[in-house]
């Protein structure tokens, strides 16, 4: 390989020096002709050397200058490397408008972070969401212009496994969704969306349900109160008198099922922490048993048994109402003869309450769904057993409000266990 | 454009103090702009609870003042910082001076509305207010702005709306008299809503503080107790020079 790049020069230098020696030695002046020959040699070479450089300076590509031999080559590969970078600028240039375009164009805002909050980049509805001037806002801190305190503290906490809503982060009025997604080395995407409207129509559901429940009791309460009197007429056919009775269970129903949607709007609309204060659940346990069985004709056993004196903190109304819907569910399903059993035990992780029946249990498939609103497993049962379907929907919502979980195990046929996990942090010593 | 304005330090620990005061007089604006709208809800819809609230929160705002107060001192002391940073210094002691000031008028104005949501609300709904408030919060907002920026165009722009807040509180004013004129019952509500605009107002001057401080740090340039107009011509020229 080294040899062979030596031929070529050395032939071509060789005929040269061979034509001048043949000239010198016809003419006379053998010295002055070998010289003059090489001269001329090497300063083609420095001239073809000296217009490659200027070529390549000129950083114009198309414009090369025509040379043969080595220095062809040369010219040749050198324009094509040249032409094969630019190609590939180009096209990253194009995929990057394409993907600043495209990016532009979502209709969430979006913002690119370094890892001190200080802005890289955004598009228009980031823009526009939040008032950014673009190029100026480049390289501030994001903080410093969403100042609003609960996305601050969002951002410095820096748990951003769940997003936060904000009001009055942009425009007064306006409530935006915030969601930090980290990305690269400490980099932070952060997506904005109006959430104004959906916001919106939440608080006006909410209200729309407590209202209409509220508008719904006073006549009820008339209808119960009349029917009641009626159905204890005694000159009454004894038709009429069963029309009657059944028309009381109804309103009866319709007046559980009132008190349970306000009971939930009431839950909802419940904001900050609760009046909390420490509960005793044992004694709360044994006031529920008792309830149910001076109301209830008992056709189960109902067993209690208290594993620790432990105190709850919370909402003792709240969770009153929990507890009573979990026992009411348990009575509600078992048949005659099972056993309900209620349990209040802790671990190291916290405190648990379980209620367990020997009744007809759920099908794995429609546990995740039992605390929907009117969920039912068997709507025609259900109604004859005269539940609002509200109630599990309300276990729900006190649990969270107490940082606690519902776990719900069932065997088809063999019955149902509730537990209710409460936190560590809110068990009390015994009083 | 302040990233390169720091930059320069050879020492990295003193841009990012400077940063960080300056981050947490942000903060500190954030959070009394988010009190001012608190108060300013409370009062509109009776809402007596977060009234409350708001008052018993201006803790925090005084808490914060006394922080970054102890932070600028530090940094005097320790840095002893000279032309720009001096000047951003001073400037953020005062700003946060006002901003306390702000978040006490705040507190009144949550008070106020914790005691008014127990009484009758008027037929308007407090529409002026609520329109005084608005151009106020938006004023704040603005100062602040500007203050992350370093805006002094913006500055300007904003400190010449105290003017038009300043008209809205005679306004109102006036219209409080003639209540209480037409109405005796009405005198209480009447007085009590005349302190809410009076807090406005005062919070509209702190805002226009603040703003002649920002001007001051961009500009090295005390405008206080001149006219806005000499100012503007003054900046201009400086910009049309540059």
């Amino acid at each position: 390989m080294t040899a062979s790049v030596w031929w070529s020069p050395l032939l071509s230098t060789l005929a040269a020096v061979a034509v001048a020696v043949l000239i010198g030695l016809l003419t006379g002046h053998l010295a002055v002709t070998v010289s003059l020959v090489l001269a001329g040699l090497l300063m083609r070479q420095l001239y073809l050397l000296q217009r490659v450089l200027l070529w390549l300076r000129s950083d114009r590509a198309d414009r090369m200058p025509d040379a043969g031999g080595a220095w062809g080559d040369v010219i040749g590969l050198i324009a094509r490397l040249f032409r094969r970078k630019q190609y590939h600028k180009r096209r990253m240039r194009q995929l990057v408008r394409e993907l600043r375009h495209s990016t532009a164009a979502i209709p969430d805002g979006v913002v690119m972070l370094n890892p001190a909050a200080e802005i890289l980049w955004f598009n228009r509805s980031a823009a526009e969401l939040l008032n950014l001037r673009s190029p100026g806002d480049v390289g501030l801190r994001i903080d410093n212009l969403v100042r609003r305190p609960e996305f601050v503290n969002y951002l410095r906490d820096g748990d951003y496994r769940s997003p936060v809503v904000v009001q009055g982060a942009g425009i007064p009025e306006q409530h935006l969704h915030f969601q930090v997604v980290p990305y690269g080395a400490g980099q932070l995407l952060l997506m904005v969306r109006d959430v104004t409207r959906q916001v919106r129509l939440e608080a006006m559901r909410k209200d729309f349900v407590a209202n209409a429940s509220h508008e719904l009791r006073s006549p009820l309460t008339v209808i119960s109160g009349y029917l009641e009197t009626l159905s204890q007429e005694e000159t009454l056919e004894p038709v009429l008198h069963d029309q009657l009775l059944e028309m009381r269970r109804q309103a009866l129903r319709m007046t559980a099922i009132v008190q349970d949607l306000l009971e939930l709007s009431r839950l909802e609309a419940e904001g900050g922490s609760p009046n909390e204060e420490p509960v005793d659940v044992g004694a709360l346990l044994a006031r529920l048993r008792s309830d149910l069985l001076a109301r209830e004709v008992p056709q189960w056993q109902v067993q209690m048994q208290v594993d620790t004196a432990d105190r709850l903190r919370g909402e003792p109304a709240q969770l009153h109402s929990a507890f009573a819907n979990l026992l009411d569910n348990a009575a509600k399903y078992t048949p005659s003869g099972g056993t309900i059993k209620m349990r209040w035990w802790r671990d190291a992780q916290g405190g648990y309450l379980s209620v367990s029946d020997t009744g007809i249990g759920v099908a794995a498939e429609q546990i995740p769904r039992l605390t929907e609103r009117f969920y039912r497993v068997d709507p025609g049962r259900s109604r004859a057993s005269g539940g609002s379907g509200l109630g599990l929907a309300i276990v729900k919502h006190v649990l969270q409000r107490h940082e606690g979980t519902l776990q719900i195990v069932s065997e088809e046929g063999r019955g149902s266990t509730f537990t209710c996990r409460f936190p560590l942090a809110r068990l009390l010593p015994p009083a | 454009m302040e990233a390169a304005d720091l930059s320069h330090h050879t020492s990295r620990r003193f841009n990012e103090d400077l940063e960080r005061v300056r981050t947490k007089v942000l903060a500190m604006g954030g959070f009394v702009e988010q009190q001012l709208s608190h108060a300013l809800t409370a009062l509109v819809e009776g809402d007596s609870a977060l009234g409350k609230s708001v008052a018993s929160q201006d803790y925090k705002v005084n808490g914060m003042e006394v922080s970054i107060d102890e932070e600028c001192s530090r940094i005097l002391a320790t840095r002893a910082p000279a032309a720009g940073d001096l000047r951003m210094v001073v400037a953020t002691i005062k700003t946060i001076t006002d901003l306390e000031r702000i978040g006490d008028e705040c507190e009144r104005i949550g008070n106020i509305a914790s005691r008014l949501a127990n009484t009758e609300r008027p037929e308007d709904h407090y529409r002026e207010v609520k329109h005084l408030g608005r151009t106020v919060q938006l004023m704040v907002h603005n100062t602040l702005d500007a203050c992350a920026r370093l805006d002094s165009t913006l500055a300007l722009k904003t400190a010449r709306n105290d003017r038009i807040v300043d008209e809205e509180y005679e306004s109102i004013q006036r219209q409080c008299i003639t209540f209480m004129m037409e109405d005796p019952r009405a005198i209480r509500r009447a007085l009590e809503v005349m302190w809410v605009v009076r807090s406005l107002e005062r919070i509209g001057d702190h805002a226009k503080n603040i703003c002649e401080y920002i001007i001051y740090m961009v500009h090295g340039k005390d405008i206080r107790h001149t006219s806005l107009e000499s100012v503007e011509q003054e900046i201009n020229s400086r910009a049309a020079r540059e």
